[in-house]
């Protein structure tokens, strides 16, 4: 009777087993890394020395913004009309999870691929040829970069402060900029460095930026910075009352090696519909927080209060385009509250009011209202 | 089933005449000899096929094209190449047609011996239960390759048969010429047959269970579909990455330029993981139970 209980033994070791070794493999990605000290204005100026021109690597992307989920999680045919699928794009992109894959080399070449279900979404770019192909509804858009570079080509990590004068960069040292860079946010935001990690098997140093102020929804920044090159492999938003990482985005693999050149020759396939497209200025920088002055006519120029984490964004009437309200994804995403409708996220609140005006920041609800009572 | 005691010799018959232990590449034989004679199977394959074929004379037939980004993916692209039968063949088969398939034949492996009365006889000859296990296993991988491989191919022909055929359109946009095209449908085809290891061997080790092999062959189906259920709802987020079905529908990657191996490697992992669990309860069940019949 024994030896035949015995013959269960592998059903009860192997789940056990492969259990045992799933949760050792979670464990090891976590496990501690010890690497030499080093300090925040240190970590700092190895991102800015840091020269990688070629990589290709996998991100992944997940958000628990607290969002309501839409319908359509899909990819959006780009080729929908309506004045709410850019909006739409936007919260479907940050606000469900994605893997995507991104080959540079150079300053001229990469690819930025983003794998959805059954579909992609590529942008490439190949000298003055930027290609942008959906093949939900296999359609491309080919735009002819002007001889100038393009601002997307310098590095976009090393964010100048707005009080630093745009000129003296190349004069000084990564260091001495570091050393700006933290002398500027320090007021309002809080700059240590955390425990060593692994991101896509490569030891990183952490930089955590914590606001000063306890108005802010956002909790913590934290960015994770290579050992060895000084490229930030990761970045992670934390939001107040919410142990899981509002968003985060981080390389699950990398090789910084320079990708073959054919990945970078995109052709437009036979039946694509093909948008020509030409600028002749400098590609906008796209999604900036606090859009620059000039950018918007002055009669939907916003206005800023408050200072640091605790700024709110406000955009004078007019600034919605004309179907957000009407569109179904609107009424689903944002709740009525007095006087208008509120987007609320774990990150970020955007309040909408009846009479037009817009109140955006990363503050909760009540401040966005205290910002929009008549003073 | 007749065949079982008819014109093809099973693995009773063969390992009785042999003397001693009957090499197990002639068990593996006969045991794909029987599977690949029944009328079943045949069956089974003749409605796989039909899929493909179904797919292309619908395309073929109806004057308007069909609108992108309406349908099954691909689905608007197989007027303008035909390869493309294939791949939206295999996409519409995933979540139903090819898990039924492979859960009669994995369902029946040792329940439908047992309902025949044949089991007993198989274990008289000295062929082990371990090793009958292990055949039985390898051929109903061997069916999950095929049924993969015949959607594939018949809508590779379907295609060429019915529509103009040309260089093939990936997901990222990039084109391949036709004969990387049907290497990446060979492909595909291999990733869905591995994709279905893992229900296999859990349709093998419920067979072990049951006399009756048409509770077996249902348990299995149902267990893909809830399966499946599981993988759409995001309450149950953490569970999804430990769903045998949770890659089905990843074969796509394979369809990217350059080919995204990852989820390949994930996915053979995690089915490996369920066959040795599903494994390991189909031997503790099997070697422990009182063959009766």
């Amino acid at each position: 009777m024994t030896r035949r209980w015995l013959r269960w033994l592998p059903a009860a070791m192997v789940p056990a087993a492969l259990t045992a070794a799933a949760l050792a493999g979670s464990y090891q990605a976590g496990a501690a890394v010890s690497l030499p000290g080093k300090s925040a204005a240190e970590i700092i100026a190895m991102i800015g020395r840091s020269d990688v021109r070629a990589l290709s690597g996998t991100l992944r992307q997940s958000s628990e913004l607290g969002l309501p989920q839409l319908p359509s999680a899909g990819p959006l045919p780009s080729a929908r009309p309506g004045a709410n699928q850019g909006l739409a794009a936007v919260i479907e992109l940050l606000g469900t999870p994605h893997t995507a894959r991104i080959y540079l080399d150079g300053p001229s070449k990469a690819r930025f691929q983003i794998m959805d279900t059954l579909a992609e979404r590529d942008v490439v770019r190949n000298g003055k040829d930027l290609w942008l192909y959906n093949s939900a509804d296999n359609s491309a858009a080919h735009i002819t970069l002007p001889d100038a570079p393009a601002p997307g080509t310098r590095t976009p990590h090393a964010h100048v402060p707005a009080d630093q004068d745009p000129k003296t960069p190349e004069m000084t040292t990564p260091e001495a900029l570091a050393q700006r860079f933290l002398a500027a946010v320090d007021p309002s935001t809080e700059v240590t460095v955390g425990d060593p990690t692994t991101v896509a098997g490569r030891t990183a140093y952490q930089l955590v930026l914590k606001p000063r102020s306890t108005g802010t929804l956002l909790d913590s920044v934290t960015l994770a910075v290579d050992s060895a090159s000084g490229l930030p492999l990761g970045i992670q938003l934390r939001a107040r009352e919410q142990a899981a990482p509002a968003f985060s985005l981080a390389f699950s693999d990398i090789s910084l090696a320079a990708p073959e050149s054919s990945v970078f020759a995109f052709t437009p396939p036979r039946g694509a519909s093909i948008e020509e497209k030409t600028v002749t200025s400098p590609v906008p920088v796209p999604e900036s927080k606090h859009p620059a002055p000039g950018t918007h006519p002055a009669a939907t120029r916003p206005t800023v209060t408050g200072k640091g984490w605790d700024t709110v964004v406000a955009f004078p009437a007019g600034v919605l385009p004309a179907g957000v309200r009407s569109a179904p994804a609107f009424a689903q995403l944002t709740q009525a509250v007095p006087g208008g409708r509120a987007l609320s996220s774990s990150l970020v609140t955007v309040l909408m009011l009846d009479d037009g005006r817009v109140f955006a920041g990363m503050v909760p609800l009540e401040r966005l209202q205290a910002a929009a009572a008549p003073q | 089933m007749a065949a079982r005691g008819g014109a093809a010799p099973g693995p009773a018959a063969r390992a009785a005449s042999a003397s001693g232990r009957p090499g197990a590449w002639a068990l593996m034989g006969s045991e794909l000899s029987v599977l690949f004679r029944r009328l079943r199977t045949w069956a089974m394959l003749l409605a796989l096929a039909a899929i493909p074929l179904l797919i292309a004379t619908a395309v073929r037939l109806t004057s308007h094209p069909v609108p992108p980004a309406r349908g099954p993916a691909f689905l608007d692209r197989i007027s303008q190449n035909g390869l493309f039968v294939g791949m939206t063949a295999m996409l519409v088969s995933v979540p139903l047609f090819l898990p039924l398939t492979v859960g009669v034949v994995a369902g029946d492996t040792i329940a439908g011996e047992a309902n025949l009365g044949t089991l007993r006889y198989l274990l008289v000859a000295p062929a082990g239960r371990v090793r009958l296990l292990l055949i039985k296993y390898a051929a109903a991988a061997v069916f999950c390759l095929t049924a993969t491989v015949t959607v594939a191919a018949v809508g590779v022909l379907a295609g060429v048969a019915l529509f103009p055929v040309g260089p093939v359109t990936l997901l990222s946009g990039d084109t391949i010429d036709v004969g990387e095209s049907l290497l990446r449908s060979l492909l595909i085809a291999a990733y869905l047959a591995v994709s279905l290891l893992g229900l296999a061997a859990i349709g093998l080790a419920i067979s072990t269970f049951t006399d009756i092999p048409v509770g077996a062959m249902a348990a299995t189906v149902v267990l893909s579909v809830m399966s499946q259920v599981a993988d759409n709802l995001p309450q149950l987020e953490w569970l999804h990455p430990w769903l045998f079905s949770h890659y089905w529908l990843d074969f796509a990657d394979l369809l990217r330029q350059p080919i995204s191996w990852t989820t390949f490697g994930g996915n053979a992992l995690l089915q490996g993981g369920y066959i040795l669990a599903a494994g390991a309860i189909a031997y503790g069940r099997f070697t422990s139970k009182d063959i009766l019949s």
